[in-house]
């Protein structure tokens, strides 16, 4: 009888996780970009960078977004003299260290040979909570900008200088917005072979959201540990961008109720919304979209309401335009994964003309071979 | 049994029957036309015939025709136990009713009160009933082609093409008895080589056909698989390279599922497809249905079902009545080939029929409508004519296409049409077994429509394979009868619904 209630219990955990397959992801989300040691306890805000490593006077962070902050506690003990360094940062970002009664901290920078690779000396206040931002200059402001759009990298990671170089040509561009599948398998060993060729190669950061090859291993624990959240959201001059995870074809609630947050918190503004697998195929007889067609409208629909302007995604390895419940909506899955045959696009990215107050002006396919 | 309705649905079905005219028209087992009861009766053994005078689809070996055994009455019969081929002697004295043997009287008609069924109710069949046949008086124009004779209450047959009550059909081979070892490599390693279970059971006939569907479903497979992936899944090329994967699939899953019908199938009597099917049924339920990404659960399932000659109209309703969300479904089949329900006329049950249906869903919450329609081929198909130790059992698979509109009220728009590929398979078995009025079928299936309350699974791949379930319909008696349902995809939906039939009493 046990061994009954055993496999009922089992059948029942095994039909829950097939129902929510992200759920472990979108849980194990909140814990990022938080980490303790030497002393010093982070925690990065709406955990839009990863804590690589902490201690002995140093903290090294991946930035999954051009402005963060991070809420520092350090120990009455501990020594005060630290070194933060920012991989993938905007090229121009700054640091600004204060205490959070406003006193501001001596921050001196570290000159890198990496243009995305920041790092600055701070004096951090024992038994004191210090406020760390890192942003690029004029970040508040709502001057209109360009990014790029990329998605599916996968098997086509040691041909992915040719985008770095490709994109290096457009000094307008000021970061990359991944649409998932960095990698083929999303192993430890690819995930820091694709942050290393991105740092050598390419002149601008990139923020990303998972596709469903990081999934493969480990169900993204890699992911989330070298690059952060499956799905978080920022606003840069103005625009707020929002990635979440799609990679089952699905949405946790947990990510639809964050995503309930975003989309509220930017009704009035410009609004860029990325996943990886589109809610709906644009080729409906391929079927490659969300897996229940009733969600996939169910959440463009919801993504009209609130006003969004844009929408990306990749995991389709071709460009399409199309639009999805009215809103402007691109594939961009050029990364050099498996192509699409005869559409006429090969490896590509899109250059996405944006502005808080003018919302999309433009996008353009910019091929790269 | 295929048979064109009408010549003008020739064109429309060509190229679906073709699939159909890959595997045989008919099993070796079976005659190859109609015998009246006197042709049955002059090829008995009785009577100076020197073979059965037919043998069943169910249990009859294919290849050498199972001969039976002419006892001598003048040698003495070995002990062989329970492979005696004849009855006990005290079995014997008590069946004095429809059966015979060599050297006694054929076509002794029975007095319903004489009549003793051919097994004592709860006693394991015997192999020794080889030799008995019980005697038949009745037409053969309602029982299917090739399927047992339907029984008198008193399990006497009453057709002279099928002389042997279902009950004791399955004891014309001995070597058919349900076998442990087979039914168990039947799932590891017999799900990876399917006729694999019916070689160690000694059926060579559905080993060989068997592995060569596997092959056939995995050939399927590899070619439209490997295009798929060479061309990154091309929309110029995916839909006919779909349309080839999703065969292979099923083809593959069909020839899974009959290996394990092919051994475990010994140990009960294979059903057969109702002779008729009432001309209009309404069915009343409830259903459940468990979506993370839906607030809806419970649903009011309505729905009725019109049987024409060659028309089949269908209304489907689901409503939640707390949450509002309400599915319309209305449209019906047009049966191409094979006999239509209402009379099946012999006939196996292997149809093709064209459909088309339209359909209005709308969802109250998440503020969207579908409207949309679906067009498409479904065939069905006997599985005696793959092998007869597969009667009982059918597959079918269906192909089509949708198109569907998404309308949100207020500012939002979408002047978009999607269009989506339908395609499904299964593998069911008939559930009565001619006698009385329980008809009915049930099926596990695998359906890859995204836009039904199951939806797809939501895999590793993103949402590209659809659902799983198992269906059956029955009618328990002339006017009532239930149906269930059970779908498993990214959402769990769980049915069952009473079920009236109005004119088929019979």
């Amino acid at each position: 009888m046990s061994r009954i209630g055993a496999m009922g219990v089992l059948s029942a955990l095994l039909m829950t996780g097939c129902l929510r397959p992200a759920e472990n992801r979108a849980v194990r989300d909140s814990k990022v970009g938080r980490a303790e040691g030497g002393g010093l306890s982070l925690e990065v805000e709406d955990g839009l960078a990863a804590v690589r490593s902490v201690g002995s006077g140093e903290v090294t962070l991946w930035g999954n977004a051009p402005v963060f902050t991070v809420r520092a506690t350090l120990d009455a003990e501990s020594t005060s003299a630290w070194v933060l360094t920012v991989r993938n940062a905007m090229p121009d970002a700054e640091l600004l260290a204060e205490l959070e009664d406003g006193e501001v901290l001596a921050v001196e920078p570290v000159p890198q040979v990496l243009p995305t690779v920041k790092a600055w000396r701070v004096g951090l206040r024992p038994g004191a909570v210090a406020r760390l931002r890192v942003a690029p200059p004029g970040w508040e402001s709502t001057a209109p900008f360009r990014f790029a759009a990329l998605a599916d990298v996968q098997e086509a990671l040691p041909r992915v200088g040719d985008i770095y170089a490709r994109l290096s040509k457009d000094d307008s561009l000021r970061f990359i917005l991944f649409s998932g599948d960095l990698t083929e398998n999303g192993t430890r060993e690819q995930l820091l072979e694709f942050q290393e060729r991105l740092e050598a190669g390419s002149p601008i950061p990139l923020y990303a959201t998972m596709g469903n090859h990081e999934t493969f291993s480990k169900d993204a624990e890699e992911y989330t540990a070298l690059v952060g959240r499956g799905s978080q959201s920022f606003v840069f001059q103005g625009v707020r961008f929002t990635v979440v995870d799609s990679s089952n074809g699905t949405l946790d609630p947990i990510v639809e109720e964050q995503l309930e947050g975003w989309l509220a918190a930017s009704r009035q503004g410009t609004h860029v919304v990325a996943m990886h697998v589109p809610p709906q195929d644009p080729v409906g007889l391929r079927g490659g979209g969300f897996a229940n067609r009733g969600e996939s409208a169910g959440l463009v629909g919801k993504l009209a309401r609130e006003g969004v302007d844009l929408t990306l995604y990749g995991h389709i390895h071709s460009y399409y335009s199309f639009t999805n419940a009215g809103i402007p909506a691109f594939i961009s899955g050029g990364g050099g994964a498996i192509p699409e045959t005869f559409d006429g696009v090969g490896r590509h990215y899109l250059a996405v003309d944006i502005g808080a107050n003018e919302g999309l002006r433009e996008a353009s396919l910019v091929r790269v071979d | 049994m295929l048979s064109a309705q009408s010549p003008r649905s020739w064109p429309l079905a060509l190229a679906l029957v073709g699939a159909f005219l890959v595997l045989p028209g008919r099993a070796l087992a079976q005659d190859l036309e109609p015998l009246s009861a006197f042709e049955l009766l002059a090829r008995s053994p009785q009577l100076g015939g020197s073979d059965i005078p037919r043998d069943l689809p169910g249990r009859a070996t294919v290849g050498t025709p199972r001969r039976p055994r002419m006892p001598d009455a003048s040698l003495p019969m070995p002990d062989l136990g329970m492979q005696s081929p004849l009855p006990a002697p005290e079995w014997r004295a008590a069946s004095p009713g429809p059966f015979v043997s060599a050297g006694e009287p054929v076509g002794a008609e029975a007095s319903s009160s004489d009549v003793t069924p051919a097994h004592p109710e709860g006693e394991a069949a015997s192999p020794s009933s080889e030799l008995l046949v019980p005697a038949s008086t009745a037409s053969a124009a309602d029982v299917p082609m090739g399927m047992p004779a339907p029984l008198t209450p008193h399990g006497v047959s009453n057709s002279p093409l099928s002389p042997v009550p279902a009950s004791t059909e399955a004891l014309l081979d001995s070597s058919r008895s349900f076998k442990v070892v087979p039914a168990a490599v039947a799932v590891v390693p017999g799900l990876l080589f399917h006729g694999l279970a019916p070689a160690l059971a000694g059926d060579g006939h559905t080993a060989k056909r068997l592995f060569a569907l596997e092959g056939t479903g995995l050939g399927l497979i590899a070619l439209g698989g490997v295009p798929i992936a060479l061309t990154g899944a091309s929309r110029r090329t995916i839909a006919p390279l779909y349309a080839v994967t999703l065969a292979g699939f099923s083809v593959f899953g069909i020839s899974a599922l009959a290996n394990l019908y092919s051994v475990a199938s010994p140990a009960f009597d294979p059903g057969v497809p109702a002779s008729s099917l009432p001309p209009l049924e309404f069915e009343m339920g409830y259903q459940y249905v468990n979506d993370t990404s839906f607030d809806y659960d419970h649903f009011v399932s309505l729905g009725a079902l019109a049987r024409f000659d060659e028309v089949k109209l269908e209304a489907i309703a689901r409503l939640a009545p707390d949450e509002g969300n309400t599915q319309v479904r209305l449209g019906g089949a047009y049966r191409l080939l094979g006999e239509p329900e209402r009379n099946r006329a012999g006939s196996d049950g292997s149809s093709l029929d064209a459909e088309l249906f339209g359909l209005f869903h709308r969802f109250p919450t998440e503020g969207f409508t579908v409207i949309g329609g679906d067009v498409g081929f479904r065939g069905r198909y006997a599985m005696s004519r793959v092998s007869p130790s597969l009667a009982g059992s059918f597959a079918e698979a269906s192909i089509g296409m949708a198109l569907q509109g998404y309308s949100y009220p207020g500012p939002v728009s979408d002047g978009n049409l999607h269009s989506q590929l339908l395609f499904s398979f299964g593998y069911g078995v008939w559930l009565g077994r001619g006698g009385g009025p329980f008809k009915g079928e049930a099926m596990l299936f695998y359906d890859h429509r995204k836009d039904g309350f199951a939806g797809g699974l939501r895999t590793l791949g993103g949402g590209v394979v659809g659902n799983f379930g198992l269906r059956t319909r029955a009618l328990l008696t002339e006017t009532w009868g239930v149906a269930a349902e059970f779908q498993a995809g990214g959402a769990l939906v769980g049915r069952l619904s009473l079920v009236y039939a109005l004119g088929g009493e019979s």
